[in-house]
């Protein structure tokens, strides 16, 4: 019970990884905490469903990304772009009422029913793990989200790119003087940032469904998880993720009536010992 | 403002409403003003905190239902008079609120926004899955007992009695906030609010002000709540939900935030617009979404800031050293 548990724990862990590498990476670069990042999820995860029904799950999860990323750059371009003088808590307003508008438009295209996925055929088999038969899927979004954690690592450790994203996220004024096109930098990450929810979204559908609530119930976990590891942290947000699936996963077996506030004393007891959170500075 | 002035626009404010009452006859009327004054409180709650902490909170729906569903449970157990219901309600919100506060307060920037949100929307998910104390996603009746201070329910029920009692309480919660701000609590947040780090140097403690403020901020909401249950006699789950929130903070920020009055005339704003495009319901949050980012895009200090803008750029330099002072 208690292996089965901290393996679903790990796999949504996972998953949160994915999620919140796009929000801090946004949040790191363009100093804008985006409220629509579980729309995108949603988005994502709803484009997936619809590609795979047309093909199947493996173009679904190259395609839904990418239209994510058109999605970013444009919002970048047209939304982050011009709004970035302004008030930062202006431009989360924004990102609040584009919220709005992408739930109303994902339950008018697709409805308020839950709709499901099925896993690929060749993932479509059990594992025995520790005695206990887990499906390949869950395992496929662990190797998933450990992907996605080491190559964003490598990538920002070691490439030119990368080197200029850390520059830009620490000194935006700076690295643009140094002849970095900042605003080419940001779309590009914040297409990424973007195309990461759509993946997590296409990734969490063959094993949590579609519904219209899903877009909050992440939200809430993602915010929960930057917020613990540091605002704009990477490998912040990777500790909390992990650290929030395991503590979600140890709840439901041991006290599964309270399992809904464990990620809220979890935060509290962090937030008591570190209010900046695990890599967090005090800005 | 002076404190005499505060109080004699409070006076005209209370009079204004019997005069509605007096012309408005349409039960359907003076039920959506009813509808937008509880709003207003409630959007009220939110700007104090933004307008003194600058802060925003996305999670104030926490503190609307929290209250409907305390005097709910207390009147159920039947273990005090319903007048005690009410104040022990809002002083163990208000202390609640305070100690949420003493945490989330400390948390930098926006960062304190998120954590809010998750709050509120973790005690939603623990709500809605209670069955047993709160009747769960199908929410629960609210019994109030046949007299209310001294007044029989009957009464208060009366659309008209009702408008008189959300309005007299909107009044009153912006004269006391109003006269407080004027104090030292008010002086000491706004120097928080504009610069935590020198507020320091000067020996100025920095958390318990802000919590002190999200305190307040937090009863005025509950305040909102429970005039929303005596209206409906009934709480559920939507009142904790996000979107709640969302919808209060749209208020906060159409209306604009830098005068005490703008939320509540965003309140207003937003359900005579509401009752407008009523048509299109289906449609709801697509068109707030949109109406929100444009209001922010292209009138950051909203309606309350454009129309102080308009205000001030008229009467002759006499009258703006006068404001100068205030």
């Amino acid at each position: 019970m208690l292996t089965i548990n901290l393996f679903n724990g790990f796999v949504y862990g996972s998953l949160l990884i994915i999620m919140c590498s796009g929000l801090a990476l946004i949040y790191g670069l363009r100093r804008v905490v985006n409220f629509a990042h579980g729309s995108f999820y949603m988005l994502g995860a709803y484009l997936g469903y619809t590609v795979a029904m047309q093909s199947n799950f493996w173009v679904a999860l190259i395609v839904a990304p990418a239209l994510m990323a058109i999605l970013g750059v444009l919002l970048d371009r047209y939304g982050f772009r011009l709004l970035q003088d302004r008030d930062p808590l202006t431009v989360v307003l924004v990102t609040f009422g584009l919220l709005l508008v992408i739930e109303d438009m994902v339950q008018s295209v697709w409805g308020k029913s839950n709709l499901s996925v099925a896993a690929p055929e060749a993932l479509n088999f059990s594992v025995d793990l520790f005695g206990t038969p887990v499906p390949a899927y869950r395992i496929g979004v662990i190797v998933m989200g450990a992907t996605v954690a080491l190559g964003l690592s490598l990538w920002l450790r070691y490439s030119k790119i990368g080197l200029f994203v850390r520059a830009a996220s620490t000194d935006p004024v700076t690295t643009a003087m140094q002849g970095v096109n900042t605003d080419a930098l940001s779309a590009a990450v914040v297409g990424l940032g973007t195309a990461l929810a759509g993946l997590a979204g296409v990734v969490s559908a063959p094993f949590l469904s579609l519904s219209p609530s899903m877009s909050s119930d992440v939200l809430i976990d993602s915010f929960v998880v930057v917020v613990i590891g540091g605002l704009g942290s990477l490998a912040g947000a990777f500790i909390a993720a992990l650290l929030l699936g395991m503590v979600q996963a140890i709840g439901a077996v041991y006290l599964p009536d309270a399992s809904v506030l464990l990620p809220f004393v979890f935060m509290v007891a962090i937030l008591i010992w570190k209010p900046a959170g695990f890599a967090g500075s005090r800005t | 403002m002076s404190p005499l002035r505060a109080i004699l626009i409070s006076v005209a404010a209370l009079l204004a409403g019997v005069g509605v009452v007096t012309v408005v006859s349409s039960n359907t009327v003076l039920s959506l003003l009813t509808q937008a004054v509880v709003y207003a409180v409630f959007a009220l709650g939110i700007g104090v905190l933004l307008k003194q902490n600058g802060l925003v909170s996305f999670g104030h729906a926490l503190y609307f239902g929290a209250s409907g569903y305390a005097i709910g449970i207390t009147l159920q157990l039947q273990i005090m008079p319903v007048e005690w219901a009410i104040l022990a309600t809002l002083a163990g919100i208000g202390i609640a609120a305070f100690v949420i506060g003493l945490i989330i307060v400390r948390v930098p920037g926006i960062a304190f926004g998120m954590l809010t949100l998750a709050i509120g929307q973790m005690f939603y998910l623990s709500v809605s899955r209670a069955r047993g104390v709160t009747g769960g996603a199908d929410g629960m009746q609210v019994d109030w007992p046949a007299t209310i201070f001294g007044f029989s329910q009957s009464s208060i029920l009366k659309p008209a009695v009702m408008f008189l009692i959300c309005w007299s309480t909107l009044v009153v919660v912006m004269l006391l906030l109003s006269l407080l701000l004027n104090t030292r609590l008010g002086a000491i947040t706004e120097a928080v609010r504009d610069n935590e780090e020198r507020a320091r140097f000067i020996g100025i403690s920095t958390v318990m002000p802000r919590a002190a403020i999200y305190a307040l901020s937090a009863v005025v909401t509950a305040l909102a709540g429970m005039l929303s249950t005596l209206n409906t006699g009934f709480v559920s789950p939507e009142n904790l939900h996000w979107s709640l929130s969302g919808m209060a903070l749209m208020m906060v920020v159409v209306g604009g935030f830098k005068a005490l009055w703008g939320p509540a005339l965003g309140a207003v704003v937003y359900f005579i617009f509401k009752d407008v495009v009523g048509d299109y319901a289906t449609h709801w949050m697509s068109i707030f979404g949109v109406a929100l980012i444009a209001v922010i895009v292209f009138s950051p200090t909203g309606i309350a800031g454009a129309l102080q803008a308009l205000w001030r750029s008229k009467p002759a330099a006499g009258s703006r050293a006068k404001a100068g002072v205030h």
